[in-house]
C-alpha cells in the first residue's frame, strides 16, 4: 500500500512540474514552424531579425514573447504577441515589440505621431517576415504610403515630379513616418531644410536673397508634383505676377498675342518667360544681380 | 499576404480540423477589415519560396528600348533607343546571431545603378557602404550656338544682329546637346548599440551632379533693352556631409544627439557668354561683349541638434527637438561686370560677400492623458533665421551693357530676418462607435525683417470627427478655420531697404515703391482659410476594400486688392481593390483635382505715370483703376489607374498595370476697361499619358526563373510656351527651339533569375 500511495502521490506530482520545466524552456517554435509548412516565417532568418535572442527559436520569442501558451495549445491559443493574419494583438503591443528595441532614432517620436493616433502599429508597414521588409526598400516603400495617402498617389504621377516612382527618391527620404515634431512629420526642422538636403546649391545665403524662396520653398514648388514645369504651383509669368506688380513689363498682362503663331512671339511670355532675363530665381552672388539677372 | 497553414506536429481529429478552418477563416475575416491590413500586401499575392527561400539571387538579361526620349526615360536610365543589359544581385549571409554580411547591385546596366554592402553583428553593430548613381534627362531636343563650357563663345563665322531675326549664320551654328544632369552619391555609414541604453550613429557621404542644365542671362542697360539668350549651364557640384550621433534609451529618459557638418563645392563660379546682339557700343556688343552670371556659390553649413522625450508618468509625456544651424558663404564675388571695357569708378566694397545665416528651431509637445477617454496635447514651435552678413552699397553695372551705375542708383543689400512662433492646444475625446473628437486651437506668429508686413498671426480652429460605426465603415470628418491677420502692408519697405538715400530723396513721395500699394504678396497678406476633408473607408465584404478621400479648400485674401486675391482647391480621390482569389487581385484609383487661383494687377508706367496716389483726373496710370487686369488660373488633373497581380500556379506569376494621367492648365482674363490693355485668354496646356506595364515571371525551376516585361509609354503635351518657337523667334531672346515632348516609346525586358542556397 504505501508504495501504490507513494507512487499516486509521484503521479499526481508529476504533471505540475513537467508544466513547471517546459515554461521555463525555450518553446520548440520551429518544430510547428518547419521550412517547409511556413516558408515566409522562416524567411526572417534570412535578415537581421534572425539573429535575435541567439537566433533559431530565441529569435521568434524576441518579437512575440515566450508564447507558452500558444507552445501548449497551438491552434487555439495565440503567441504573446501576434501580428495576423490568424490573431492580432492591439496595436499597442504590436508596436511595443518593436520599440522594446527601435526606440530610440527615428522612432523617437512615435508616441503620439499622426500615424499612432490613427492606431497604426509598425507592422502596419513594416513585414519583418520577409527578405527585405518593403517599408526599407525605396521603391516599394511608397506602396504602403499610397494606400492611404491617395492624394499623394495622383500628384506623384503628374508630369513634373520628383523620381519616386523609380524609387530613387523614396517618402521617408522628406517625411519621417514615425512622427515628428515639425509639420508634415519631415524629418528636418522645416520644409526648406528637407529641400536643401539634396539642394545644397540653393542653400545660399545669398548676396542677394529671394525672400520667399528662403523662407518657404513651397510658395513656389509643389513637392509631390505638379502639372507645370519644375514643380511649380503656377505657369509663368502669371506665377511671377502674384508677387511682383512693378512699373513697365511686370505689371502688363500677356495673354495670346504673345504667343509664336502671329510672327516674333513675346519675350516675356514665351520659352522660359520671366527667367529668360531674371535666372536666378533662388538668388543671386553676383555685385550686379541685384534683379537676380546675374 | 497570405501564408501557409501552420502545420501542427500531430494530427488532430477531424473536428478539431474544422474547428481551425473555421477560426482561420474568421480570422482572416477580421484581418481583412483592418483598415491598414491592405497596406503589405506583397507585389505577389502568394508568398511562395521563390521569394524567400533563397540566399543569393541574381537576375541577368537584356532591355530594349525602341526610341530616344526624354520623358519616358527623365529617372529611370531608359532615355536612349537600343539594348540595356539588366543585372540585379542580392546575396546574403545570415547565420543567427553570429555576423552576417548582405550585397545588393541593381539596375546593374544602366545609368541608375546602386549598390550596397553591409556587414554587422545582429543588435550590436552594422556598417554599410553603398553607392547611388542617378540620371535626369530633360528635353533634350533644343540646340544652341554656343560652344564651350563655362565661357561660351559663337562660331567664328557669326553674322551679329539686333535681333535673333538677323542672325542669318544661326541655322547652321545650332548644335543639339544634352539637358542631362548625373548625381553620384556614395555613402559609408556605421551604427552601433554600445550598450542597452546607448547608441552610436555615424555616415559620412559624398556626392557629386555634373551635366549641363540651362538658365536664362541678358545684357542690358535697362529693363526694355534685354538681349537675353537661353544657355546651356554647367554643373559641376560636390557635397560632402558627415553627421554622428549619439542616442541615449532610459526608462523615463530617451535623448537623441548629434552633429552634422555640409559642405557643398561648385567648381564653376561663373557663366559667361559672348554677346551675340549688336545692341550697344563697341565695348558690349558682338564681338567682344559677354555678360556673365554668377553661379551656386560655395557654402557650408554646420549644425547640431538634440531632441528627445521624457515620460513623467505613463499619461503624461514630453518631446522635445531643438537644432541650431550656421549656414556660411564666402565666396569671392565677381567684377561687377565681364566686360573689362566698361567703366568702373567705384570697386567693390568687398572681395566676398562672407555671408551667414543662423538657424535655431525648437519644439515641444506636452502630451497628457488626464483620463482615459481624453487626451490633451500642447505642442510649441519656434524657427528664427538670423542673418549675419555685412550691408553694403553696391554701385552695379546694368547687365554687362553699360558703364557703372550713378551712386545715387546704389543699392544695397538687405537680411531677412524671420522669426516664427506657433502654439497649439488640441484635445481628443472618444466617444461610443469607436469614435473620437478632435479640437485644436493653434495661434502663429511670423515677423520678417525688410518685407511688406513685418508681423503676421493667425489663429487656426480644427475640429476632427472619427467614427467606426461598424467593423466595415470607417469616416473621418475634418473642418478647419483659419484667420490670418497681417499688419500694416508697408509697400515701400523693401524699396527703402534696397535704395540710396540720394535717390530716395531726390523721388516724390508718390513714387516711393517697387510694386504697386494696391499688391499684397499673397503669403505675407490677410487671409482667411476654410478646409474640409473627409476620408471614408469601407469593406463591404472580405475581398472588397473601397476608399474616398475629398479635400476641399478655400482662401480668401479678403484684404488684397491686387495680387492673389483667392485660391480653390478641390480634390476626389476614389479607390477599390477586389481580392477573389488568394492568387488574383485588382486595385483601380481614379483622382481628380482642381486648382484655381484669381491675381489680379494695374498695368502702369515709371516717371510720372507711376503716381500712384492721384485722385483728380487726368488719373496716371498707376492710380487707374481702369487699368486693372485679372487673371483666372485652373489647373486640372485626372488620373486613372488599373492594376492585375494574377498568380494562376506556384510557377507563373503576372501583373498589368495601367496609367493614365490628363492634365490642364487655363488662363483667362476678364475685360480690361482701359482701351489699350486688350489681353486675349491664352490657349489651354494639355498633357497626356498613357502608361501600359505587363510583366510575366515562369519559375522554371527551384533555381530558376525567367521574367518578361513590357511597357507602352505614351506622352503628349501642346505648352505655348516652346510651341513654335524656333531659336530665333522672339526678336530678343535665343531660345533652344526645343520642341513639345511627343513620345511613344515601347520597352521589352527578358531576364533569367538565379537563386542558390
Amino acid at each position: 500500500m504505501p508504495v501504490r500511495w507513494l507512487l499516486l502521490t509521484v503521479v499526481l506530482c508529476l504533471p505540475p512540474l513537467v508544466a513547471s520545466a517546459e515554461e521555463d524552456s525555450v518553446p520548440d517554435c520551429l518544430g510547428c514552424h518547419t521550412i517547409t509548412a511556413d516558408v515566409a516565417v522562416h524567411a526572417v532568418f534570412q535578415t537581421v531579425h534572425g539573429g535575435l535572442g541567439g537566433g533559431g527559436a530565441g529569435s521568434c520569442i524576441g518579437c512575440h514573447g515566450a508564447s507558452t501558451e500558444h507552445a501548449r495549445d497551438p491552434a487555439a491559443v495565440m503567441p504573446g504577441v501576434s501580428f495576423g493574419p490568424r490573431w492580432q494583438s492591439p496595436a499597442e503591443a504590436r508596436s511595443a515589440s518593436c520599440l522594446s528595441c527601435h526606440s530610440g532614432s527615428s522612432a523617437l517620436h512615435w508616441a503620439g505621431s499622426e500615424h499612432q493616433r490613427e492606431d497604426m502599429a509598425c507592422d502596419s508597414c513594416h513585414d519583418s517576415h520577409q527578405q527585405q521588409d518593403p517599408a526599407l526598400v525605396a521603391g516599394e516603400s511608397q506602396q504602403a504610403c499610397l494606400s492611404c495617402h491617395t492624394r499623394v498617389q495622383a500628384e506623384l504621377l503628374l508630369p513634373s515630379r520628383h523620381p519616386i516612382a523609380e524609387g530613387k527618391t523614396a517618402c521617408g527620404d522628406c517625411h519621417n513616418p514615425h512622427g515628428s515634431l515639425g509639420d508634415a512629420s519631415l524629418h528636418q526642422a522645416s520644409i526648406n531644410d528637407n529641400c536643401l538636403q539634396c539642394h545644397q546649391e540653393k542653400r545660399g545665403p545669398f548676396l542677394w536673397e529671394h525672400p520667399p524662396a528662403a523662407e518657404d520653398c513651397s510658395l513656389c514648388h509643389r513637392p509631390h508634383g505638379a502639372i507645370h514645369e519644375r514643380l511649380l504651383t503656377a505657369r509663368g509669368p502669371a506665377l511671377c505676377q502674384q508677387c511682383h506688380v512693378a512699373a513697365f513689363h511686370p505689371s502688363l498682362p500677356y495673354g495670346s498675342e504673345g504667343l509664336a503663331g502671329g510672327g516674333s512671339g513675346n519675350q516675356n511670355v514665351l520659352g522660359k518667360n520671366c527667367l529668360n532675363c531674371h535666372g536666378q530665381v533662388h538668388g543671386s552672388n553676383h555685385p550686379s544681380g541685384a534683379r537676380l539677372t546675374r | 499576404m497570405k501564408r501557409r497553414p501552420c502545420q501542427a506536429r500531430f494530427h488532430p481529429p477531424a473536428w478539431r480540423c474544422a474547428l481551425l478552418a473555421a477560426a482561420c477563416m474568421a480570422a482572416t475575416a477580421a484581418s481583412a477589415q483592418d483598415r491598414f491590413a491592405g497596406l503589405l500586401e506583397e507585389t505577389r499575392p502568394l508568398a511562395t519560396r521563390w521569394q524567400t527561400d533563397y540566399r543569393g539571387l541574381l537576375e541577368l538579361g537584356l532591355g530594349y528600348t525602341s526610341a530616344n526620349n526624354f520623358m519616358a526615360g527623365q529617372y529611370n536610365g531608359l532615355q536612349e533607343q537600343g539594348a540595356t543589359l539588366l543585372g540585379n544581385l542580392d546575396w546574403r549571409s545570415f547565420a543567427g546571431a553570429e555576423s552576417y554580411w548582405q550585397a545588393s547591385l541593381s539596375d546593374l546596366g544602366l545609368d541608375t545603378r546602386e549598390g550596397e554592402l553591409r556587414w554587422g553583428i545582429p543588435g550590436k553593430l552594422r556598417l554599410s557602404a553603398g553607392f547611388d548613381h542617378q540620371l535626369q534627362v530633360r528635353n533634350n531636343s533644343g540646340a544652341t550656338p554656343f560652344v564651350g563650357d563655362t565661357a561660351l563663345s559663337l562660331p567664328a563665322d557669326w553674322v551679329s544682329g539686333l535681333t535673333t531675326g538677323s542672325w542669318t549664320a544661326l541655322p547652321d551654328s545650332l548644335q543639339r546637346f544634352d539637358r542631362e544632369l548625373e548625381r553620384n552619391n556614395y555613402h559609408l555609414a556605421l551604427d552601433s548599440r554600445l550598450s542597452d541604453n546607448w547608441q552610436l550613429g555615424s555616415s559620412l557621404r559624398y556626392s557629386t551632379r555634373k551635366g549641363t542644365g540651362d538658365v536664362g542671362g541678358a545684357i542690358y542697360v535697362d529693363a526694355a533693352s534685354g538681349d537675353a539668350v537661353l544657355l546651356p549651364a554647367p554643373v559641376d557640384h560636390r557635397t560632402l556631409e558627415a553627421d554622428a550621433s549619439l542616442g541615449y534609451s532610459g526608462e523615463r529618459l530617451h535623448l537623441q544627439g548629434s552633429l552634422a557638418w555640409s559642405d557643398f563645392d561648385n567648381r564653376d563660379d561663373a557663366l559667361r557668354w559672348q554677346n551675340p546682339y549688336s545692341s550697344f557700343g563697341p565695348r558690349v556688343r558682338y564681338p567682344a561683349g559677354e555678360g556673365a552670371l554668377a553661379l551656386a556659390p560655395d557654402n557650408s553649413q554646420t549644425s547640431a541638434r538634440l531632441s528627445g522625450h521624457y515620460l513623467f508618468t505613463p499619461r503624461l509625456r514630453l518631446h522635445f527637438d531643438g537644432s541650431y544651424a550656421v549656414a556660411q558663404q564666402d565666396q569671392s564675388l565677381l567684377p561687377y561686370s565681364a566686360n573689362p571695357a566698361l567703366v568702373a569708378l567705384q570697386p567693390l566694397p568687398r572681395d566676398s560677400f562672407d555671408g551667414e545665416v543662423a538657424t535655431t528651431h525648437s519644439r515641444a509637445r506636452l502630451q497628457w492623458q488626464p483620463r482615459p477617454k481624453l487626451d490633451v496635447q500642447l505642442s510649441y514651435r519656434l524657427r528664427d533665421r538670423d542673418y549675419s552678413a555685412p550691408r553694403d552699397g553696391y554701385r552695379y553695372i546694368p547687365g554687362d551693357g553699360g558703364d557703372q551705375s550713378r551712386p545715387e542708383l546704389t543699392v544695397y543689400n538687405r537680411s531677412h530676418d524671420l522669426l516664427s512662433q506657433t502654439l497649439e492646444l488640441e484635445a481628443g475625446y472618444r466617444l461610443p462607435l469607436r469614435g473620437k473628437l478632435t479640437l485644436g486651437y493653434a495661434w502663429e506668429e511670423i515677423e520678417r525683417r525688410n518685407a511688406a508686413t513685418e508681423d503676421t498671426t493667425e489663429d487656426r480652429y480644427s475640429l476632427e470627427y472619427r467614427l467606426q460605426p461598424w467593423q466595415s465603415l470607417s469616416a473621418k470628418l475634418g473642418l478647419t478655420w483659419a484667420d490670418r491677420a497681417a499688419d500694416t502692408y508697408q509697400w515701400d519697405q523693401s524699396w527703402f531697404a534696397l535704395l540710396d538715400s540720394a535717390l530716395i530723396n531726390a523721388t516724390p513721395d508718390s513714387q516711393r515703391y517697387s510694386n504697386h500699394p494696391l499688391l499684397s504678396q499673397y503669403y505675407l497678406a490677410n487671409r482667411e482659410q476654410q478646409q474640409l476633408k473627409l476620408d471614408l473607408n469601407y469593406l463591404p465584404d472580405p475581398r472588397w476594400s473601397l476608399n474616398l478621400n475629398l479635400l476641399w479648400r478655400e482662401d480668401d485674401f479678403d484684404k488684397s486688392v491686387l495680387g492673389v486675391t483667392e485660391t480653390r482647391l478641390q480634390s476626389l480621390q476614389l479607390a477599390a481593390s477586389y481580392l477573389p482569389h488568394a492568387s488574383l487581385q485588382f486595385n483601380l484609383h481614379a483622382g481628380v483635382d482642381r486648382y484655381e487661383a484669381d491675381q489680379g494687377s494695374r498695368a502702369f508706367r515709371g516717371g510720372q505715370e507711376k503716381n500712384a496716389f492721384a485722385t483728380a483726373a487726368p488719373l496716371p496710370q498707376a492710380s487707374d483703376p481702369t487699368r486693372n487686369w485679372f487673371l483666372a488660373n485652373r489647373d486640372d488633373s485626372l488620373v486613372l489607374g488599373g492594376q492585375l497581380q494574377w498568380q494562376p500556379e506556384e510557377r507563373f506569376e503576372f501583373e498589368l498595370d495601367y496609367r493614365f494621367v490628363d492634365t490642364r492648365a487655363q488662363q483667362d482674363f476678364s475685360p480690361v476697361a482701359a482701351a489699350d490693355l486688350n489681353p486675349a485668354n491664352l490657349p489651354s496646356v494639355d498633357t497626356r499619358l498613357h502608361q501600359f506595364d505587363a510583366s510575366g515571371l515562369w519559375h522554371w525551376q527551384e533555381a530558376v526563373s525567367f521574367r518578361l516585361q513590357y511597357r507602352y509609354y505614351r506622352y503628349q503635351s501642346d505648352d505655348w510656351a516652346w510651341d513654335g518657337v524656333a531659336a530665333n523667334t522672339i526678336d530678343k531672346v535665343l531660345t533652344f527651339g526645343q520642341r513639345n515632348p511627343n513620345e511613344t516609346v515601347h520597352y521589352v525586358g527578358l531576364s533569367v533569375l538565379y537563386r542558390w542556397q
